[in-house]
């Protein structure tokens, strides 16, 4: 039995665990990437580098502190992110960037490796373990000047020559709803939407009827039997209607059994003593369910 | 000498009554009654007219108090001096309190307290009384469709439409993720016509029903075992949520709600959502809902509109639930057909709406109780209704 508790806990924190995951580190995408910098972004010292973009595809803040950013496969330790700048967290959906220039005396967000402009490069997000892979990117050599190797939709797609660089914005630029639009051309009276919608409703109810119609059916059943066996114990023949009597049957024979135990009965349930009562009242401690009573000395 | 003194004190007296009458001036100028527009004026009387109604006719009056006096308190007139008053001025305490309807917080807390305090006996008992719930739905979308033809935009449309759910909770929940901008009128236009549905719906019922429809009698619904209603929320929850994941707050909340009475073993925690906590967020929502129909704000030509696709939206729900059961009676065999009367209880105004059917049914036969029957569309269309918002909050959100 104990085991079994056991078990039942360990699974529920095998489950949180991997809920909690969603929101953790292991969200952050490696976005983009500038390997040539001529004339493009530029730090807070007005000097260009090349740059990587981390991307926090969930909808939970996500703090980047302790993590690690390597250009190394056998060494992913290489640039810890430094603890204590409010600046490692990145808002839900949201970016920041890190510059590749072998600078890290600049700042938290200026890394102690530089990129190959020549070759092949190579980047990686490890988790605060240092163990933990949470993303990596090869990006092959050849690299244009200020154009940058990203994924072409935010967090997820795939690796390809960006059209445009997008330092700390959105690859995808989202300048309309599409959602809207699609509506507003396609469904412009709105039919659309009420079938559909109305479908789905009547869908989900509808499967909730047939589902309660099984449970219901199923729960007279049970009672049918139970008071089948419960009859035949005492030798009679149980009713036709068992399991299906009205809520109403039931109501009143509770009235009854109500009125014949509280209201006709001979001995009324107030006590009549010669004792004094111990009520020393005050405004304060009136109201006896929610006050503390006056402490009584036991003598 | 003395000349000069006496022509000193004379002028500064004359400087000091001139600060004094300034700042007279500038106190004046703050008051109500400087800064009154015939616009403050007009929200004012409509405050009064909803606590009259609530106190003279007993109309939702723990609705239309908190909201009748939410307006008053938001439109007392103002000058903006930054003072942190208003409900709209970020860090003052009403907007603070009304944090709490802008990021959707106070619907779905509503909604456990619903849960806690519904029983889904009469649904769970005679299960195709869902599909009344779900007809009576067409309100919203009719709405929707006729507002689109008004000019609002898509998300705006579903804002509006959701106000044919006839759930103040749900229409706030929605407006405040698709059309924040028209929250107030939106809620405030639920929260009235909800109150209102004594007035709006029984014309209607009469109107679609034949004598002989109004007088037929139900069979009473049978005695549901405890392990069925423990397990309706369960299910419930995992039925509608896996299909509209976009209703989660309010179904979550509603179907918890609902477990937590039924399951007799977190009896207190039941106790207090459907007391002192919804009481508290009730009063709070009402307070807030109400002062947020600043005049500045609030009037104009589109709360008009939303009023008007408001009131048609209750007629649209009503009438499709009727007659959605009168179709639905053409497949059901003699015994089992429904009273039509019920249809309107599918708007899920819980529960005005059932205690509608009552007493529109006992006018016809008073040995007819219809309340117990119309229960149950009006719980289901709290599930409907919730659903719909999700349909609503997945496609245009």
């Amino acid at each position: 039995m104990t085991n079994k508790k056991f078990g039942i806990l360990l699974m529920l924190m095998v489950l949180f665990s991997m809920g909690a995951k969603a929101q953790s580190v292991s969200s952050v995408r490696l976005n983009e990437v500038l390997v040539i910098n001529e004339d493009n972004f530029v730090d807070d010292y007005g000097k260009r580098h090349a740059w990587v973009e981390l991307y926090n595809d969930s909808p939970g803040t996500v703090d980047l502190r302790g993590c690690y950013l390597t250009n190394e496969k056998g060494n992913p330790t290489k640039y810890m992110i430094p603890k204590g700048d409010v600046l490692t967290k990145i808002a839900p959906r949201q970016h920041t960037l890190f510059w590749i220039d072998a600078q890290p005396t600049r700042g938290t967000f200026h890394v102690n490796f530089a990129f190959n402009p020549d070759g092949e490069n190579y980047i990686a997000l490890y988790d605060a373990d240092g163990k933990t892979l949470i993303d990596e990117v090869t990006i092959p050599a050849g690299q244009k000047a200020d154009t940058s190797y990203g994924l072409d939709v935010d967090g997820r797609g795939t690796w390809k020559v960006l059209g445009k660089v997008t330092p700390s914005t959105n690859n995808v630029t989202l300048d309309s709803n599409a959602k809207i639009e699609n509506f507003q051309q396609n469904d412009s009276i709105g039919l659309g939407m009420t079938i559909t919608a109305m479908a789905v409703v009547f869908i989900g109810l509808l499967v909730l009827y047939l589902v309660f119609k099984q449970i219901g059916n199923a729960a007279i059943n049970a009672s049918k039997r139970n008071a089948q066996k419960a009859a035949a114990a005492e030798g009679n023949v149980a009713a036709a209607n068992a399991g299906t009597e009205s809520g109403e049957i039931f109501a009143a024979i509770a009235m009854a059994i109500h009125e014949l135990n509280d209201e006709h009965h001979d001995f009324e349930s107030s006590i009549l003593t010669i004792k004094k009562a111990q009520r020393n009242y005050s405004p304060w401690n009136s109201k006896v369910l929610s006050l503390r009573q006056n402490p009584v000395i036991k003598k | 000498m003395l000349t000069s003194i006496l022509l000193q004190a004379a002028g500064a007296s004359e400087s000091f009554i001139e600060f004094l009458m300034q700042n007279i001036q500038i106190f004046l100028s703050y008051t109500g009654f400087a800064n009154a527009t015939p616009g403050h004026i007009i929200m004012l009387l409509v405050g009064l007219v909803f606590i009259f109604l609530a106190i003279r006719y007993e109309f939702e009056p723990m609705l239309l108090i908190p909201i009748g006096f939410g307006i008053l308190i938001g439109n007392i007139p103002f000058k903006d001096a930054g003072l942190q008053l208003g409900i709209y001025e970020e860090g003052s305490v009403l907007n603070i309190l009304y944090q709490g309807v802008k990021q959707g917080w106070y619907p779905p807390l509503i909604f456990l307290g619903i849960g806690a305090m519904t029983d889904f006996s009469a649904l769970i008992s005679n299960p195709k009384l869902m599909l009344v719930g779900a007809a009576a739905q067409f309100g919203i979308f009719g709405a929707y469709m006729i507002a689109l033809q008004m000019g609002f935009d898509p998300s705006q449309a579903g804002a509006i439409g959701i106000i044919g759910g006839a759930d103040g909770p749900t229409a706030i929940f929605l407006s405040s993720k698709l059309a924040p901008n028209l929250m107030g009128a939106i809620a405030v236009s639920a929260y009235s016509y909800m109150a209102l549905v004594p007035i709006i719906q029984p014309p209607f019922m009469r109107l679609l029903t034949n004598q002989k429809e109004r007088l037929i009698r139900m069979k009473p619904p049978r005695a549901v075992s405890q392990t069925e209603k423990i397990i309706f929320p369960i299910v419930g929850l995992l039925l509608t949520a896996f299909l509209v994941p976009s209703g989660l707050p309010l179904l979550g909340m509603l179907f918890f709600g609902n477990l937590c009475k039924e399951s007799g073993v977190t009896r207190r925690l039941a106790e207090t959502a459907r007391g002192p906590l919804i009481d508290v967020i009730t009063i709070l929502l009402g307070v807030t809902v109400g002062a947020s129909t600043q005049a500045t704000q609030f009037l104009t030509l589109n709360s008009i509109k939303i009023f008007g696709l408001g009131a048609l939206s209750f007629v649209i729900a009503t009438c499709a639930g009727v007659l959605f059961v009168k179709f639905f009676n053409l497949f059901l065999k003699e015994g089992n057909k429904i009273n039509p009367l019920i249809g309107n209880a599918g708007v899920s105004a819980v529960p005005d709406a059932a205690r509608i059917s009552q007493n529109v049914g006992l006018e016809y036969d008073p040995s007819n109780y219809l309340l117990m029957h119309a229960m149950g569309p009006n719980v289901a269309g709290v599930i409907g209704s919730a659903v719909a918002a999700g349909i609503l909050l997945g496609f245009l959100g």
